[in-house]
């Protein structure tokens, strides 16, 4: 960031650690609703972070709370047991209905989520007993509400730096970058072997845990529970701390959700007494906070943590020259990828009908056809975004056509895009590391203790893109956002990309589209090399001399069958490939 | 008499990367103007910056004598300078007619609109066919020509085109080179970017090779089709 806005992030970060001093001074009471605030806010990050608009965390935060209680006070058990067991209630719920709600998207998420947080509010109406009902239940008898009332602000003030040091901890590692990654591209992702679903079970099941030990701790910070606590305006208001806070860095949240929350206990203590109407004006606060946020939105659309800007340390990696795995000379001949009567209708169209050819180990084989002739679709089945709709795809004698794209990524299959799917707000070097991500083994649990383990893997992937790099002629942009790149440089990323999950087959749809006629020849050159360290590639391309140059087979497609295979030399011969392709000249 | 486009000093830069560092250079009017470079030249930077989706961070940019450097892009088109964007960006869920008609935005009667319509049907005989399709299940030709199509609906007197042989079969490529011809004889005036360096210099008038950001030649297509560095960087060595 350039010298005159270095004050920026000061700007935000003083006043609002001022605000929330302040309250901490002046009125100790509300310290506790503070902290549970921030944690709030962390819980509603992580949805968020994960490009999930989910409103269940009020939800969540209800059954902590509850749950809690219930076992606190009518099991008569110690809190030590009865938070830990409510953050577990929570993970299962989450775990239980997040399997037919993590399907949907959106705002159709938004609302189903909603909906859970009302069930739950009926539920706990529904069973008085249990919790009171919409009364509402007193909870001090035989509760260690006044006991507690030491500890609790250090026991929050403990669990928040547990997490700031859990998301800090997650954010650098190889987990925090596949969630850069799935919150970008989640298609791109999941072909660089990235489990996209399991990943946003993880966020959901994370935030309604989060939200469940808030909860827990709100419980016992409270006389008695009243379900109107967990309505509606409660989802908002935590979604609100984290959206003003951003969905890109964690501390934004703890910023968000500290500021909302001390600004209108400030202006109820202060304000409210020097003037006389405002005493009365109960919605005040709720003005105030509504034009904090459409201010904070319409100004700084990142949030909060936006005005941060982080310039990576990064440790002089082993830029070690980088070849890709030997795999010995190939006994040339092996069919690798099979395909037999594979199909694909989209609707009434039929893209691809009963095409079958195979791609022998070592071999680069080309897919050529007139724009609309399936080329695209093949290896969009092939890699797995879409299932054929009949036929089978053969990947080293085991059918792969009914794999999801994460699981045929980490079989060995690689893949660039046409329409170029990079994640564009991370850097090159980040976009060439994800590709390593199924080869990082950093586990969580590694990361949390920070093994030196870790910080091996992560040099050691880091020097291979950047070897990569350099090999693409890319060294010098790797600190670049991808998406500033010009049209063929980011080709070339993707390539770079993709080579770094060390495939055994690579798919390339265009890759020289953009670029000119010597980029081309070298393009061709640096594939030929590839070939030679025994990586396999399938290529759809325009550019005959390349086509014709670089590969053993030629397929032809057209009108979504295939009219001709062979050897280049065959291909630019055959009829029915002049009248509809090549032409004649 | 002064250039239908003058550019002067013009800068682009994204980030900490300056793509286009002071290029000056005029267009005149009916001609067709190439702009050739390796990637990341910044030829399609110059392009964006002359229709004003980027704006330029130095220089000026003239069009018809009027200074535009800076403005909308609405306004821009409605001076007469549209672009076809790299890529096509057509809108996909909507049918031919439909893209051709929001591309005549700016004109004022259904009369006009039909009309403008008929002229391009008439130059793309292939979209003719296909009025009611979805944009989106054209083959990757007819997009391109729908991109074209609907730019020429704004009626622009200087018409960029950015890249539009790229992704392209055989061919098509030699189809939209006609094309490109084609539009210029009824007065339209054409700046190209391509990366087929030996198709745009054959049929443009004057060229601009860029590098780095910065101009390396210009001069008549004809002059640095054989010149020794053009044919060097962009065209390789067979013939």
């Amino acid at each position: 960031m350039s010298g005159p806005r270095r004050w920026l992030p000061w700007a935000v970060i003083l006043p609002i650690v001022g605000l929330d001093l302040f309250i901490c001074v002046r009125n100790p009471g509300d310290l506790d609703r503070l902290l549970i605030n921030m944690i709030l806010a962390l819980s509603a990050f992580v949805t968020l972070h994960a490009k999930l608009l989910s409103l269940a965390n009020a939800g969540f935060m209800a059954i902590g709370a509850y749950a809690s209680a219930i076992i606190s006070v009518k099991l008569g058990l110690p809190i030590a047991v009865s938070i830990p067991a409510a953050v577990l209630i929570c993970a299962a719920v989450a775990l239980v209905i997040g399997l037919p709600v993590l399907k949907l998207k959106d705002v159709y998420l938004a609302i189903c989520t909603l909906g859970f947080g009302e069930m739950v509010r009926v539920l706990i109406i529904l069973n008085p007993d249990l919790t009171g009902g919409s009364t509402g239940a007193n909870l001090s008898t035989g509760f260690p509400y006044e006991a507690m009332k030491q500890t609790r602000t250090w026991m929050l003030a403990l669990l928040l730096a547990f997490l700031a040091y859990l998301f800090w901890a997650i954010a650098r590692s190889r987990i925090g970058r596949a969630f850069r990654a799935l919150r970008e591209n989640p298609q791109a992702a999941a072909t660089m072997g990235i489990d996209i679903v399991a990943y946003r079970r993880f966020a959901f099941v994370l935030s309604a845990m989060i939200a469940g030990v808030a909860g827990a701790f709100y419980a016992h910070s409270v006389g008695s529970l009243d379900n109107g606590d967990f309505k509606f305006n409660r989802a908002l208001d935590i979604l609100s701390y984290a959206v003003l806070g951003g969905s890109g860095q964690w501390f934004g949240s703890i910023l968000g959700g500290g500021f909302l929350t001390a600004l209108p206990i400030l202006l109820r203590e202060v304000l409210g007494s020097s003037i006389g109407f405002l005493k009365n004006f109960a919605q005040l606060p709720n003005i105030i906070n509504g034009l904090a946020l459409l201010l904070v939105v319409i100004f700084l659309p990142g949030g909060l943590a936006s005005v941060f800007t982080f310039r990576k340390k990064r440790r002089p990696g082993a830029a070690a020259a980088h070849a890709p795995p030997e795999r010995g000379r190939p006994a040339s001949g092996t069919p690798l990828l099979v395909l037999d009567e594979v199909s694909r209708h989209f609707g009434g169209l039929e893209a691809l009908s009963k095409v079958g050819f195979q791609v022998e180990e070592g071999m680069i084989c080309g897919l050529i056809g007139p724009n609309g002739a399936g080329k695209t679709t093949l290896i969009n089945l092939v890699s797995g975004l879409f299932p054929p709709s009949s036929g089978r795809i053969v990947w080293l004698g085991r059918e792969i056509q009914h794999r999801p794209a994460h699981r045929i990524a980490r079989a060995g299959i690689a893949r660039t895009f046409q329409n170029i799917q990079l994640f564009r707000d991370m850097t090159v070097l980040d976009n060439v590391i994800v590709g390593r991500h199924t080869h990082i083994r950093t586990s969580l649990l590694t990361t949390l203790l920070r093994l030196p383990r870790e910080g091996r893997e992560e040099r050691s992937a880091q020097g291979e893109a950047l070897a990569l790099l350099e090999r693409l002629g890319l060294a010098g942009l790797a600190e670049q956002q991808a998406g500033n790149l010009s049209y063929g440089d980011q080709r070339r990323v993707e390539i770079a990309r993709a080579l770094a999950q060390h495939p055994r087959l690579l798919l390339l749809d265009e890759p020289a589209a953009g670029m000119n006629e010597v980029e081309t020849a070298r393009l061709g050159e640096f594939i030929l090399e590839l070939k030679q360290h025994g990586t396999t590639l399938l290529i759809v391309e325009h550019h005959m001399d390349l086509i014709m140059k670089i590969c053993d087979r030629i397929v032809v497609l057209n009108f979504g069958k295939k009219i001709a295979q062979g050897t280049p030399a065959l291909v630019s011969r055959d009829d029915q490939v002049l009248e509809a392709y090549l032409g004649r000249d | 008499m002064a250039a239908l486009l003058e550019v002067r000093d013009l800068e682009v830069g994204y980030g900490s990367i300056e793509a286009v560092r002071g290029l000056s250079f005029d267009v005149e009017a009916g001609q067709i103007v190439s702009i050739i470079g390796a990637n990341g030249a910044g030829k399609s930077s110059t392009l964006l910056a002359l229709s004003g989706l980027v704006r330029p961070s130095g220089g000026s940019v003239r069009f018809q004598g009027t200074d535009i450097t800076g403005q909308r892009t609405d306004r821009i088109v409605r001076s007469g300078l549209v672009q076809v964007p790299e890529g096509r960006a057509i809108l996909n869920p909507l049918t031919v007619d439909e893209n051709l008609e929001l591309g005549g935005w700016t004109r004022k009667d259904q009369h006009t609109l039909r009309a403008g319509m008929e002229a391009i049907y008439a130059l793309f005989p292939a979209l003719a066919g296909r009025r009611r399709q979805l944009a989106g299940s054209l083959s990757g030709g007819e997009q391109q020509m729908l991109a074209i199509g609907r730019a020429l609906m704004a009626e622009p007197r200087l018409l960029l085109l950015d890249e539009p042989s790229m992704g392209l079969a055989p061919l098509l490529v030699k189809t939209i080179f006609d094309t490109i011809v084609a539009i210029t004889k009824v007065g339209t005036t054409v700046l190209l970017v391509e990366q087929n360096a030996r198709q745009a210099l054959r049929i443009s008038d004057r060229a601009i090779v860029l590098s780095h950001g910065r101009i390396l030649r210009q001069g008549p297509s004809v002059d640095l089709l054989a010149d020794p560095v053009v044919i060097e960087a962009f065209l390789g060595k067979s013939g």
